[in-house]
């Protein structure tokens, strides 16, 4: 004896189908939104997880360059660091020499080697004397990366805009990203004149 | 009889459970991908942190060395390390500093010291040091390289085999680490690199003192090797270790600093006021040498001491029990007839005392270092000093035994032109004559300054006296 359950000898409704469809459709419109939802934020975190990456290395490369300075020159996504001529043509580290007023030098009196920071197009470059410049972090149109210069101590600051909110990164957003460095100057600078440093 | 809907119902359940497992799981997959490289990447950058802080700390442990062995014997600088440094001599250390948290592998600190003959200053012959050093840090977690080629650029590390092998340094190996390293040069500093330098109080207070600087080698900073008003610098420094500074309204050209301190009367300073100085100063100890001239051995009156052209010779070096004059008795320093360069150490175990019309007398051309163990008290005429060139006539004060409380009293009614180094002594300067001018230095355990209208640095003592400290002149990191 074969015993069949009551669900399949009956069909449904044609109002029970229209009601199934409405509820089906709001679900799975729902989940839809909230899939791209989740997809946006996932995207938004990681657009931040990576501009995050980026400022901290523009920051590290700021303050390689900062720790050992002659002078500094800045401006908002413009700066200027001069660092003591240490490598010869051949790229070999030089031999220290006595300039007669207590200080010491790389190379021949005087010289320095000159590495300027900037915004162009998108991307932050790096250029070392006059070598190419090399991009240090691409697609970063949103980046702003000022100095703070306090003399024997230098302060970095980088900003973006995150993508969280369509209608863009409100200006306390903006802060919010913000990475400091504040990197103290191991050498005499010679842009600037100081009995103390 | 069969029930196939327990069946049917039971298989789409499963299918589900299976369904979404495999969805979630991909997701956690991808999540997992996201985050683990980037906090791989996180670890990296904090290990190639370190390793700078590592190599930091090498430079920090040479100049410790280098401290010591300004210290009076034994002062057991270089113990531990290879050498000690010298031109074409590498004095190596090598430290390991535990990490229990990095799976048992040690920070390691490797530090290289020699002292090049480029690097002796032809104006004294003081020698500037060139450290090098490594900092290497162990890196956790995979060997993988990072998402972005920019930061594999920035942050060069060895993964799986060494990345970069120089002549220098050994310590590296294949293992996974982040490596740093660093080139500082340390040049000497003088003993008297600042006008007034106190190990605790310093008064200025007594009067509305004026402290300014010159440079007696510089024409363009003195005139003819003296002081000229007109060309007055802002290098009459003061500082303190202590936490106080009565600078009594003092016009000071020149910097003013305490340690973590507070200073007052300060409406006249034209320099940096710094609350972050310190500074140990180093004792003198008792000389040791090994020949001296045998007279005399006690000055009670009227006396000559000869100084001699060679520095150094036992002709030049005499060791007196005291000095005491009164009266109208001198002790004179007597050069060379023409006025020819001629040296003059003086160690006195005691007391020196001068008062009445009585008066020391260095001749021309001599210069003179005075050590004393006793108390200092400087009255009567005081000391002339006929050069007025301060680097001429250097006085030290020995560490008292047993920290014995000791003084410096210097007054009288001459110009004061000399410096003096006493970091375990109360130092007061009352005199200058009747301009009250004093030209020169003065380091004491508390500096007082009483009647005396103007101090004048001579910068030309940032380069005589003793080596009191290192600092760091040049600072390279070294990024192939």
């Amino acid at each position: 004896m074969i015993i069949r359950g009551p669900r399949l000898t009956k069909g449904f409704l044609l109002l029970e189908t229209l009601i199934g469809l409405t509820v089906f459709s709001a679900i799975s419109i729902a989940l839809l939104m909230g899939f791209v939802s989740l997809e946006r934020n996932y995207a938004a975190t990681g657009d931040f997880a990576t501009n995050h990456s980026d400022a901290v290395r523009i920051s590290d490369y700021l303050a390689l360059d900062l720790r050992r300075a002659l002078s500094v020159s800045s401006a908002t996504n413009s700066t200027t660091i001069t660092i003591p001529s240490y490598y010869d043509n051949q790229g070999n580290p030089q031999d220290p020499q006595l300039d007669g007023e207590g200080g010491v030098y790389y190379g021949s009196q005087g010289s320095s080697l000159t590495i300027h920071y900037y915004l162009l197009n998108g991307t932050i470059y790096r250029q070392v004397g006059g070598a190419p410049a090399v991009g240090i972090a691409q697609n970063v149109s949103d980046f702003l990366f000022t100095l703070t210069d306090l003399g024997k101590v230098v302060t970095t600051k980088i900003t973006f805009s995150p993508i969280f909110s369509s209608a863009g990164a409100s200006q306390n957003a903006i802060a919010g990203t913000a990475i400091y460095n504040t990197t103290l100057l191991r050498n005499s600078r010679t842009d600037i004149s100081s009995s103390v440093y | 009889m069969h029930l196939n809907r327990h069946f049917e119902d039971r298989g789409s359940v499963v299918l589900w459970t299976v369904l979404v497992i495999t969805i979630l799981s991909l997701f956690a997959t991808e999540i997992m991908r996201a985050v683990a490289g980037r906090f791989q990447v996180g670890l990296q950058t904090a290990a190639w942190q370190e390793a700078l802080v590592g190599a930091e700390s090498g430079i920090d442990l040479a100049v410790v060395e280098l401290r010591k062995s300004i210290n009076p014997q034994p002062n057991n600088a270089w113990s531990g390390w290879t050498n000690t440094p010298g031109n074409g001599v590498i004095s190596h250390g090598l430290t390991t500093i535990p990490n229990a948290g990095l799976a048992g592998t040690p920070m390691t600190v490797e530090v290289d010291v020699d002292a090049p003959a480029n690097l002796i200053d032809p104006s004294n012959n003081w020698q500037y040091y060139r450290i090098r050093t490594l900092g290497t840090m162990p890196l956790t977690g995979p060997p993988r390289v990072g998402f972005s080629k920019e930061d594999n650029a920035l942050r060069k590390l060895t993964l799986l085999a060494q990345r970069y092998i120089d002549d220098l340094f050994t310590s590296e190996t294949n293992t996974p680490h982040a490596a740093r390293r660093l080139e500082a040069v340390v040049a000497p500093l003088s003993s008297f690199n600042q006008a007034i330098f106190s190990v605790g109080s310093l008064d200025l207070s007594n009067q509305n003192i004026v402290i300014d600087g010159y440079d007696s080698r510089d024409p363009t900073k003195s005139t003819n090797g003296l002081y000229d008003v007109t060309k007055r610098q802002n290098d009459g420094n003061i500082a303190t270790d202590g936490n106080l500074i009565d600078a009594g309204n003092a016009h000071i050209y020149g910097d003013v600093s305490t340690n973590a301190g507070t200073v007052t009367g300060i409406a006249n300073i034209t320099g940096v006021q710094r609350t972050d100085f310190y500074q140990d100063p180093i004792p003198i100890g008792a000389p040791n040498w090994l020949s001296i001239s045998a007279t005399p051995s006690l000055v009670s009156g009227t006396a000559t001491i000869n100084a001699n052209s060679v520095l150094g010779t036992s002709a030049s070096r005499y060791r007196l029990s005291s000095v005491s004059l009164s009266g109208n008795s001198t002790l004179t320093i007597a050069g060379n007839a023409d006025g020819s360069p001629s040296y003059v150490e003086i160690y006195v175990t005691g007391d020196i005392s001068v008062s009445g019309n009585a008066q020391i007398i260095l001749g021309d051309g001599v210069q003179a270092k005075i050590y004393f163990q006793g108390n200092v008290d400087i009255s009567g005429k005081g000391m002339l000093n006929p050069s007025n060139q301060p680097a001429d006539l250097l006085l030290y004060g020995i560490r008292p035994i047993g920290g014995a409380s000791q003084h410096v009293n210097l007054s009288g009614n001459g110009q004061i032109t000399a410096a003096v180094y006493a970091p375990d002594y109360d130092v007061t300067v009352s005199g200058g004559g009747s301009s009250g001018h004093v030209f020169g230095s003065v380091v004491g355990k508390s500096v007082t300054m009483t009647g005396v209208t103007n101090l004048h640095y001579d910068a030309a003592l940032g380069s005589a006296g003793i080596i009191n400290n290192y600092e760091i002149v040049s600072w390279v990191e070294d990024t192939r």
